[in-house]
């Protein structure tokens, strides 16, 4: 063909055909008889626990060297494991490694008892009960807090709410300007009736959240991972990772319905952070009350939480001391990618020590 | 029985005397199932109790299988697309445009189920559920009142016609939801087509020897990166976030309109419905609150006999200081003395008074009442500079 792209050999095309479906027909039968993968299972103990709610304690290999214990606060949208996902991809052993005291919130699987709890119920209640929790076992005023995602929003409200309880604020992948013009979230979010939607459907299914997120990138998310899955069905380790990785995905808990009614009209609808007219049960959040160190990282590949929407923070916030960290990656990377490991945990590590 | 509907009486009655039930609850299975599978990714994803009762398990488990549902439902059309790419490129042809058309656009693109579960197949079968879930209402109304049933539109009026007025919202919300279903899918073939068109920009760059495809692999990313390219570009525009939102508020305000119907007829066979559910679990969620705010506030009303309880401790801390002033023992103590006796007889008489049994003051009672000296002598020996 004259002036072609294509430059197809026939015969290599069937070898690249009967290969596929060689690889296929045998990689599926591994697949059949795959065992779930563990998490890393970071040795832990329960140190407080509330209604579905739990607070982990880990443990490391050696005494934490940090005279003020890390609180994580995740997102209430999939599950905590993210952060202790496998034993050699875990952010919460390489902060135990560092010589952080990392304590981690569990916000559980709601059910329908738990349909009518509010953001103010997660902020000012869970939240603050866990914070206390934290504090009092290290005869504390004052404990870090590491927000991740949703989980820095909440983080973010919370310090604003309760400055006297937090020493250092750390948030990783969080919006604060939720409507950059790159959003898809957020875009798709603003024209939602979400009162009707939380009236009708009650808590949010878990398989509906995943929807939304594989929406967002269909072909790449829905079948393209699984072509690529052919590759490597013949390695074990790598198979574990990837069985591993969909277990988190799919692993998801529902969402509380009238929380997430007020957080998609609060932040995706109103902007409420950006706005300033923001209220949590009836009181204003003003990021400018947040005169805290604050260390502000985000993912640079972020499809979920775009960079702007990170960035603006630094816009509101009252404090002088603000650091920004921009990690060469994206969502779920920031975590579990190799260049992860190498760089987060410890800068993390050595910000705090700072301020310690 | 005169004050009730005797249309949804009979209904009632056929209900259950001609197997209704039965085929009602096959209706309403079959249009939950729809629904279900409808709102889920087209591969399925299991629920959050699916993943509980599978991290529980050691074996061979859910999410594996679930995965494996996942990937094979991905791998089919994209075998399917790597088998007729094959034949198309091997055979010898003069327009590549044209034989990318062939290979990406409609039912052969190799992501062919559609995005995202959005597509015409998944609105078509939506909404068939819902009319099917509509007709089996419309006939047994039209059964009990033996009339036939109106079409879509047409108002309905008179003693008992709930029930009608609903089979007409949800018929309307059933053609509102299909409209924009149907523009949805028409933003979804804009981006295949553009996705084509951009795959088509690239492919035209790679025509010099060395850059050229000479794999389906690779075929098959490039038209990857275009249709992702050319969805992003399209799931931002305003076109598309108004259509996005029509599609999901419609389909939410079927979905309320057939609860709302259940609901309906549940309450006339006397079964509580998720309203009542609803309605405690919010009763009980603020009575939990309440409760929390009690434990953390304390009372108004302990907080005034607080104070005054601690005034009265000041007073008597004052005069038993100068009880003891040098100056004022001798005069003022006997005095001192006998007002702290009256006061604490007077607060014990008051507080035996209080007590309902007390009302009959029995002759023990009344002599402990009195016995004020011990008392005094209890409250004498506080040192002040201890208590503050």
């Amino acid at each position: 063909m004259k002036n072609s792209p294509f430059r197809m050999d026939p015969s290599k095309i069937m070898d690249e055909v009967s290969a596929f479906q060689r690889k296929l027909a045998s990689g599926m039968g591994l697949l059949r008889g795959a065992r779930q993968p563990e998490y890393a299972n970071t040795p832990r103990e329960l140190v407080y626990s509330e209604d579905k709610l739990k607070v982990w304690h880990f443990k490391g290999a050696k005494k934490p060297t940090s005279k003020t214990p890390l609180l994580i606060a995740y997102a209430l949208v999939n599950t905590v494991w993210m952060t202790d996902l496998q034993e050699d991809r875990s952010m919460v052993r390489n902060l135990l490694e560092q010589g952080e005291d990392v304590y981690l919130i569990d916000w559980g699987y709601p059910d329908a008892s738990d349909r009518w709890l509010t953001l103010d119920d997660y902020i000012n209640g869970y939240l603050d009960r866990c914070v206390d929790a934290v504090r009092q076992r290290h005869k504390l005023a004052a404990i870090d807090l590491l927000g991740i995602c949703q989980g820095g929003v909440f983080s973010l409200c919370y310090t604003a709410l309760h400055p006297q309880k937090i020493r250092n604020l750390i948030t990783m992948v969080t919006p604060v300007n939720f409507q950059t013009p790159d959003n898809m979230l957020s875009h798709w979010a603003r024209t939602l009736d979400v009162d009707r939607f939380v009236d009708t459907v009650g808590n949010i299914p878990a398989a509906l959240m995943n929807y939304v997120y594989l929406s967002l990138k269909p072909v790449r998310l829905n079948q393209q991972k699984y072509v690529g899955l052919v590759d490597i069905l013949e390695s074990p380790v790598e198979l574990e990772n990837f069985l591993r990785m969909e277990r988190w995905i799919f692993d998801s808990p529902d969402q509380a319905g009238d929380a997430f009614r007020e957080f998609i009209q609060k932040f995706y609808q109103q902007n409420g952070l950006m706005s300033g007219e923001l209220e949590i049960g009836g009181r204003r959040v003003d990021l400018g009350q947040i005169k805290h160190p604050v260390l502000n990282i985000f993912a640079e590949q972020d499809h979920l939480v775009p960079p702007d929407a990170s960035r603006a923070m630094a816009t509101r916030l009252g404090t002088d001391d603000y650091t920004q960290l921009a990690f060469k990656g994206g969502h779920i990377g920031i975590y579990v990618s190799g260049r992860a490991q190498r760089e987060v945990p410890p800068a993390i590590h050595q910000w705090l020590r700072e301020r310690d | 029985m005169s004050d009730e509907n005797p249309r949804v009486t009979k209904q009632a009655d056929d209900f259950f005397q001609n197997g209704a039930a039965k085929d009602y609850q096959d209706i309403v299975r079959k249009s939950w199932e729809a629904f279900a599978a409808y709102m889920q990714p087209p591969f399925g994803t299991p629920s959050a109790e699916e993943a509980r009762r599978s991290s529980s398990t050691s074996t061979k488990s859910a999410p594996v299988n679930l995965t494996l549902d996942h990937a094979l439902a991905g791998l089919k059309s994209y075998a399917d697309w790597l088998q007729s790419a094959a034949a198309s490129v091997s055979a010898p042809q003069n327009d590549w445009q044209q034989q990318i058309q062939q290979l990406f656009a409609g039912a052969s693109q190799p992501f062919s189920h559609g995005f995202a579960g959005a597509d015409n197949a998944g609105a078509k079968t939506f909404v068939d559920q819902w009319r099917a879930w509509l007709n089996s209402h419309q006939k047994a109304d039209a059964s009990a009142a033996n009339a036939k049933p109106q079409a879509p539109g047409a108002s309905g009026f008179g003693f008992g016609n709930d029930p009608h007025a609903q089979q007409q919202a949800l018929a309307d919300a059933i053609a509102k939801h299909l409209e924009a279903a149907q523009r949805y899918q028409a933003l979804m073939q804009r981006s295949n087509a553009q996705a084509i068109e951009k795959m088509q920009a690239r492919l035209s760059k790679l025509t010099a020897p060395g850059q050229q495809i000479e794999s389906l692999k690779v075929l098959y990313d490039l038209w990857v990166d275009c249709a992702e390219e050319a969805y992003a570009e399209i799931a931002l525009s305003e076109e598309f976030r108004e259509a996005y939102g029509e599609m999901v508020n419609t389909q939410i305000r079927v979905r309320q309109l057939q609860q709302e119907q259940t609901e309906y007829l549940c309450q006339q066979l006397g079964i509580p419905t998720r309203s009542d559910v609803s309605s405690l679990g919010e009763r009980l969620h603020a009575l939990r609150r309440e409760m929390r705010q009690g434990k953390t506030a304390p009372p108004a009303d302990h907080a005034d006999e607080l104070a005054a309880l601690r005034r009265d401790v000041a007073l008597l801390k004052e005069q038993l200081l100068a009880s003891r002033s040098p100056k004022s023992a001798a005069k003022k103590a006997p005095t001192t003395k006998a007002a702290v006796a009256k006061k604490v007889s007077r607060l014990a008489v008051k507080k035996s008074v209080a007590k309902p049994s007390s009302r009959k003051i029995t002759k023990a009672a009344a002599k402990k009442s009195v016995v004020s000296p011990p008392r005094a002598k209890r409250v004498a020996p506080v040192k002040p500079r201890k208590r503050s």
